[in-house]
């Protein structure tokens, strides 16, 4: 039992795999709380798809080391867009990303659709590719890791007190247009970070489900946080030990970046089904 | 020997966007007073109080907090909101929430520390609830919540407090112990705005009132503004009467 | 114009009909999506879906019915999860949404992975491919619109009420949860039957866009309604009229095209005298901006 959970990652190709995945895990964890918190799941989302059209023309427009700069481009640029919907209060904002979002994705499509190798390619960006991680892939994800953690620990109450009650944070002076860009772009750098190994629609899974396992199990902060970061890294390694495991033990490819999702799926159904049980036994 | 002035209003007018909501208030509010805003529903309470904390702009005329503009004067003052509008599944206990009000003097990138967690325990045990300190804020109930909330206002130990309607939903023995900590801060220097419904609670506890409907009806010492004729033309002509012991009663 | 031309190809005039249909019925759809802030769940619904179609073409189902069992499965969890106390135990609806978008996404994903090539269908079915609509995918097109058209209103002023205030419509006796659980179950056979014409990610552009559009304009939900369905229909043909001028994915035009609508009202909406086009037009309407947040 050990060794499937340890002999898969002796490969280099792993090793760099099991890295980048344990990193995500932890980033995603953490930022993940504060998504869940603020409800920003749909925006986290939207951004997600937005990065897309920056992955095709990064693609496009210098292969495989376009991707991430092209997808940094429209991240930022999605981020401040949503920030300042946000701030403008005008509208139903939830409505708004939903066309933002589809909007984006669309340009995507239609640039691609104007490839030969569209289906291909196509399948490439959205389930992303943790097995053929590089060491720049590596260095661009720890980057973001340390930058998410200062950002964390250096503006977390004000943070908190953002998500928590906006109204008072506004009248005690705050800007909250400012603090909302802040974890906006903080959300875009881990989509950004997290494209090329679980691709663009599976970084919402690793940022949201985590946390929300996290929050069934505590209702401390602190508690919650320390849960996430262990959840979101335990799930990595064991969802990229299964996937390896099926392909070269059983002969059954299941796509790595999917297993890690599932996997964490299934301990947020483990610990719902648990606590249900529980209520029940009790009553 | 009077106090110095903390809030000064001067011919203030404010709009949402072009409508105008409320116009010509007219006064001073001095350090260590309570004033009482009052008005039927609509009449500009809680915009006044936004105007306050520079959260709606004031048309014409101006309004002076603390010798400054009000958004700049934000970080002296605090303010308890009108109505509860927060998440009730938040993850975040009763003494975080409390220690929310230090937030500011602690300032950026500080983890608060030992004299903040005294000043917010003191604070919640001030409302009554430090038994509490260690409940999830939404387990609480309605009213406990308030004063919670005015519990994070007083540790904020503010140079001014506006307090939008803090009494709704709170029991007869709170209220009092809330109004008691309410005047000490008064005592300590603080200047108090508050909101209220209850003409009578205004009347026996507040040093002035302003009378509000879409426009200043009066400012003033408690018996100057609440007399029977101002009451009936703010409130559209209702049959507000002083009763025997010069107590305000509405006659149907 | 390509499209006129194009006309006598039996192809076209399918897909034209079918994204009129399409139109009307997420129009009128995505009226409650938007005064309900369905956004997010309409989203996962499209991408929850995604297992369902992926497990059909494995067994050789239509994938119209293998996406939408699985879309009434998805339904159910959702519901069974939120339930009425479940934001108690830290379980709210818009962490279990993700969840079930994510959970749904990864498994149609690792489906896949463990066949080899069959991911020309599925791409298909990712972004849409309108002008390969069969007469059959016409029909079951039409029965679900006139259907969830004829049940939504008859329910009219219950899912009125619902949107408003589902408290109250508890607290007036209506069976609260089934009423959710049938709009929900009438948003998920809009959810399917728009998926030939844009896919499964691009699902929710055509739900959401053309009511969001609408309630700029409009603060009731009658005209709501009909501007939104307006707004679907001329979406659905103007990209489609695109995608055959210049060769461009179907999908991917008509969800540019209600992009081009809401962003166009919002920017007009947003200068001084979109105010008073508002109040010359709807003069009749009750007072106030529809999109007023305090
Ligand atoms: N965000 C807003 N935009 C436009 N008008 C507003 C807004 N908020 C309040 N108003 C209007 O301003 C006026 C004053 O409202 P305000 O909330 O200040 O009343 P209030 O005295 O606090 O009443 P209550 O006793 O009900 O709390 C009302 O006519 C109201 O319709
Ligand atoms: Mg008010």
């Amino acid at each position: 039992m050990i060794d499937i959970l340890v002999t898969p990652f002796d490969r280099p190709y792993m090793t760099r795999a099991l890295v980048e995945a344990l990193l995500l895990g932890a980033l995603c964890g953490a930022v993940g709380v504060y998504v869940l918190l603020r409800r920003l799941a749909f925006l986290t989302d939207a951004v997600t798809h937005t990065v897309f059209p920056g992955v095709v023309v990064g693609f496009l427009v210098s292969g495989r080391s376009g991707i991430v700069p092209g997808a940094l481009v429209c991240a930022v640029a999605a981020a401040a867009l949503f920030t300042a919907i946000a701030a403008t209060r005008r509208v139903n904002e939830d409505a708004t990303l939903a066309v933002l979002l589809t909007a984006f994705f669309a340009v995507g499509v239609i640039l691609i659709s104007r490839q030969h190798s569209y289906t291909a390619d196509l399948t490439a960006f959205l389930f992303g590719h943790v097995l053929t991680i590089d060491t720049t892939d590596i260095v661009v994800t720890a980057a973001v890791t340390v930058l998410a953690g200062l950002v964390l620990l250096g503006l977390g109450k004000e943070l908190l007190l953002r998500a928590f009650d906006p109204e008072w944070a506004r009248a005690t002076g705050y800007r909250i247009t400012a603090l909302d860009l802040v974890s906006n772009m903080l959300i875009a750098l881990v989509v950004v970070a997290s494209v090329q190994a679980v691709g663009t629609v599976l970084v919402i899974a690793m940022l949201v489900v985590p946390a929300a396992a996290a929050r069934l199990l505590s209702e401390r902060l602190g508690v919650i946080v320390a849960v996430a970061v262990l959840v979101g890294m335990v799930g990595a390694w064991l969802g990229l030990a299964t996937s390896y495991e099926a392909s070269v033990g059983h002969d059954l490819r299941l796509a790595a970046g999917a297993t890690i999702v599932l996997v964490l799926v299934a301990f947020y159904a483990l610990v719902t089904l648990g606590q249900a049980t529980r209520r029940l036994v009790r009553r | 020997m009077s106090r110095p002035a903390a809030i000064v209003f001067d011919q203030a007018s404010i709009a949402y966007g072009r409508v105008p909501a409320l116009e010509q208030v007219h006064g001073t509010v001095r350090r260590g007073e309570i004033v009482a805003l009052v008005g039927p529903n609509g009449a500009g309470k809680s915009t006044l109080i936004k105007a306050l904390l520079g959260l709606v702009p004031v048309a014409s005329g101006s309004i002076t907090v603390l010798g400054q503009a009000p958004a700049q004067a934000r970080r002296l003052v605090a303010y308890v909101p009108q109505a509860d509008t927060l998440d009730p599944d938040f993850p975040i206990s009763v003494a975080q929430v409390v220690l929310m009000g230090r937030y500011r003097r602690i300032g950026w990138l500080r983890p608060p520390g030992r004299a903040d967690r005294d000043a917010a325990a003191e604070a919640l045990a001030a409302v009554g609830l430090a038994h509490r300190a260690a409940d999830r804020f939404g387990t609480l109930s309605g009213g406990q919540r308030q004063r919670v909330l005015l519990a994070r206002a007083i540790a904020a130990q503010p140079e001014a407090l506006l307090l939008d309607e803090p009494f709704n939903g709170v029991d007869a023995v709170s209220q009092e112990a809330l109004l008691d900590t309410i005047k000490t801060l008064a005592a300590g220097g603080a200047a108090v705005v508050v909101s209220t419904h209850d003409l009578g609670l205004a009347q026996l506890t507040c040093d002035g009132i302003c009378l509000l409907n879409r426009h200043q009806f009066g400012f003033g010492p408690p018996a100057d503004v609440l007399t029977p004729d101002l009451l009936r033309a703010a409130y559209g002509g209702a049959a507000l009467e002083l009763g025997d012991r010069g107590l305000i009663v509405a006659r149907s | 114009m390509i499209l006129l031309t194009s006309l006598g190809d039996g192809y076209v005039r399918r897909a034209l009909l079918e994204v009129v249909i399409v139109g009307v019925l997420c129009g009128a759809v995505g009226v409650h999506v938007v005064l309900r802030r369905l956004s997010f769940l309409t989203t996962a619904l499209t991408h929850a879906t995604f297992p369902g179609v992926v497990i059909a073409t494995l067994l050789g189902l239509g994938l119209v019915l293998g996406a939408g069992v699985f879309g009434v499965l998805l339904v159910a969890v959702v519901a069974a999860l939120t339930g009425p106390r479940g934001a108690e135990h830290g379980r709210e609806t818009t962490s279990v949404t993700a969840v079930v978008l994510s959970g749904g996404f990864a498994l149609g994903m690792a489906l896949m992975s463990t066949q080899e090539g069959f991911s020309r269908d599925l791409t298909a079915f990712l972004v849409g491919s309108v002008l390969t609509v069969q007469p059959s995918d016409l029909v079951v097109s039409a029965v679900t619109a006139a259907v969830v058209l004829g049940m939504l209103a008859a329910l009219r002023k219950e899912l009125h009420l619902a949107a408003f205030d589902p408290d109250a419509l508890a607290a007036a006796g209506y069976p609260a949860r089934r009423l959710d659980l049938v709009l929900l179950l009438a948003l998920e056979a809009t959810v399917v039957t728009s998926l030939p014409a844009v896919g499964t990610i691009m699902a929710v552009a055509l739900i959401v866009g053309p009511a969001a559009t609408a309630r700029l304009w409009c603060s009731r939900t009658s005209t709501m309604t009909a501007v939104a369905i307006g707004v679907g229909v001329a979406s659905g043909v103007i990209g489609l009229a695109v995608s055959e001028q210049w060769n461009v994915a179907a999908g991917g035009a008509i969800v540019l095209s209600v992009a081009a609508f809401f962003m166009t009202s919002l920017v007009l909406r947003s200068l001084p005298w979109g105010e008073l086009a508002v109040a010359v037009v709807g003069r009749r309407k009750s007072a106030g901006r529809p999109t007023y947040s305090g």
